[in-house]
């Protein structure tokens, strides 16, 4: 496995104010990481530092061999680095169609795929941003990301405020993305137990810092060190 | 303890198609949606078959052998799981029969299978929460590491926890996704006029 993502005590934040401190992982290609920690705890800047949205005080951060710090944020996603932030960021005045297209890169993922994995899209293919249901919305999200073909996908939180049904058929879909390994999966969650499964390796925040980096098997094991760092969430 | 990831993984995706069945009945019981019979029938199918031919049987032969064997405390709780799986059979019957005479009779039958439905909704919640709470905690503390090896070696081959051997439950279950009606999943729903 190439290696894809290299961070080397990378130190982040936004504006002055630091929120990452140290931080070192590598990822190769077709790899998956599970990005944990509580609320707070730095893992949405870590994706935000990925994309150029926040801050790199100091520190490598190498991405398919380039330096990222001089590629602007602007210029990344076509490096192939396909981020599903939180908030989703569907354009609410195109169509569903529209939203996919728009960014659609020559690859793998393509209307046809991305219908394939997600029916539903395909039935509201003509229907606005602004009138989808949220979990529709998710769906949008994410295939989105994947009309990119990005080398590397960034989920923050795909399933919160989700039914449960949801997200189950959400789990079950980044599942078969990162069992295929076509592209490299960061996927941030709060809960633990339901994406350690998913993910080869796994990086704990604590206040910024990295306290656990290793295979998600061992650490999905560890029911007293989940317990520690995540709490709650860890369940 | 793969084998109890598994356990769980399996609870909580057939508890979210229990939410959405509930959120369903409720539904055509207030007006808001016409019954969708093919959602009806897809939803039993995954709740009876899931269980009836994936995790019940996982369980009979591999958790609770071991547990019987290593954990004498647990045979009562262990006879009162092993008679709910044996009930089921009956209990899938029913709600069965019930959604056909729905089917058949229209919405002067509904009471009858709402009835019915419910009563299965809350077997199969009860029987999961038992689970959960009791039993699960009791294995995990109870079993040694090399009982795990042996449960979790069986499990195992079962990696994705609701595709069955063919992956035909993975297609029910995204059908059911896309058939429920927001908030619970992503289907339009017939609106009750």
């Amino acid at each position: 496995m190439s290696e894809l993502l290299k961070l080397e005590n990378v130190r982040a934040g936004y504006g002055d104010a630091v929120v990452l401190e140290d931080i070192s992982f590598s990822l190769g290609e077709g790899d998956s990481l599970a990005l944990l920690g509580r609320n707070g705890m730095g893992k949405t800047t870590l994706l935000s530092t990925l994309m150029g949205a926040a801050r790199q005080h100091s520190g490598v951060l190498r991405f398919a061999g380039e330096d990222l710090a001089i590629v602007p944020a602007h210029a990344r996603a076509h490096r192939g680095l396909g981020w599903v932030p939180q908030e989703r960021d569907i354009f609410p005045s195109l169509t569903v169609e529209e939203n996919l297209s728009v960014v659609a890169t020559a690859g793998h993922w393509n209307l046809q795929r991305v219908y394939e994995m997600f029916p539903r899209l395909k039935e509201r293919r003509t229907n606005m941003g602004n009138e989808l249901s949220g979990g529709e919305q998710q769906m949008l999200a994410i295939g989105r990301a994947l009309m990119l073909n990005p080398k590397l996908l960034l989920l923050d939180e795909p399933l919160e405020g989700l039914a449960p049904l949801i997200v189950q058929e959400l789990l079950s879909i980044i599942r078969r993305l990162t069992e295929e390994g076509g592209m490299a999966v960061i996927l941030v969650e709060q809960h633990a137990r339901q994406i350690l499964p998913l993910t080869r390796q796994a990086l704990v925040l604590e206040r910024g810092r990295a306290v656990y980096q290793g295979d998600s098997a061992t650490l999905r094991n560890d029911r007293e060190l989940l317990d520690s760092w995540l709490g709650v969430a860890a369940h | 303890m793969k084998a109890l990831d598994i356990i769980h993984d399996e609870h909580r995706a057939l508890g979210a198609v229990l939410q959405a069945f509930g959120f369903v009945l409720d539904a055509i019981r207030d007006g808001r949606f016409e019954p969708d019979f093919a959602l009806l029938a897809a939803m039993i199918e995954y709740i009876t078959q899931v269980p009836d031919k994936l995790h019940h049987p996982k369980e009979d032969d591999y958790l609770f052998v071991k547990m019987r064997e290593r954990i004498p405390a647990s045979a009562a709780l262990l006879d009162q799981l092993e008679a709910d799986h044996a009930e089921g059979a009956r209990r899938t019957a029913a709600l069965r029969g019930a959604l056909v005479h729905y089917q058949g009779v229209g919405a002067a039958a509904f009471p009858e299978f709402e009835a019915t439905a419910r009563t299965y909704l809350a077997a199969s919640w009860r029987h999961v929460s038992r689970e959960e709470i009791e039993l699960l905690p009791m294995a995990r503390t109870g079993l040694a590491a090399e009982d795990w090896a042996e449960i979790d070696a069986a499990f195992e081959a079962n990696k994705d926890p609701w595709s069955g051997p063919t992956g035909e439950f993975r297609t029910l279950f995204s059908r059911i996704v896309n058939m429920v009606p927001a908030p619970y999943g992503v289907g339009a729903g017939a609106r009750a006029v």
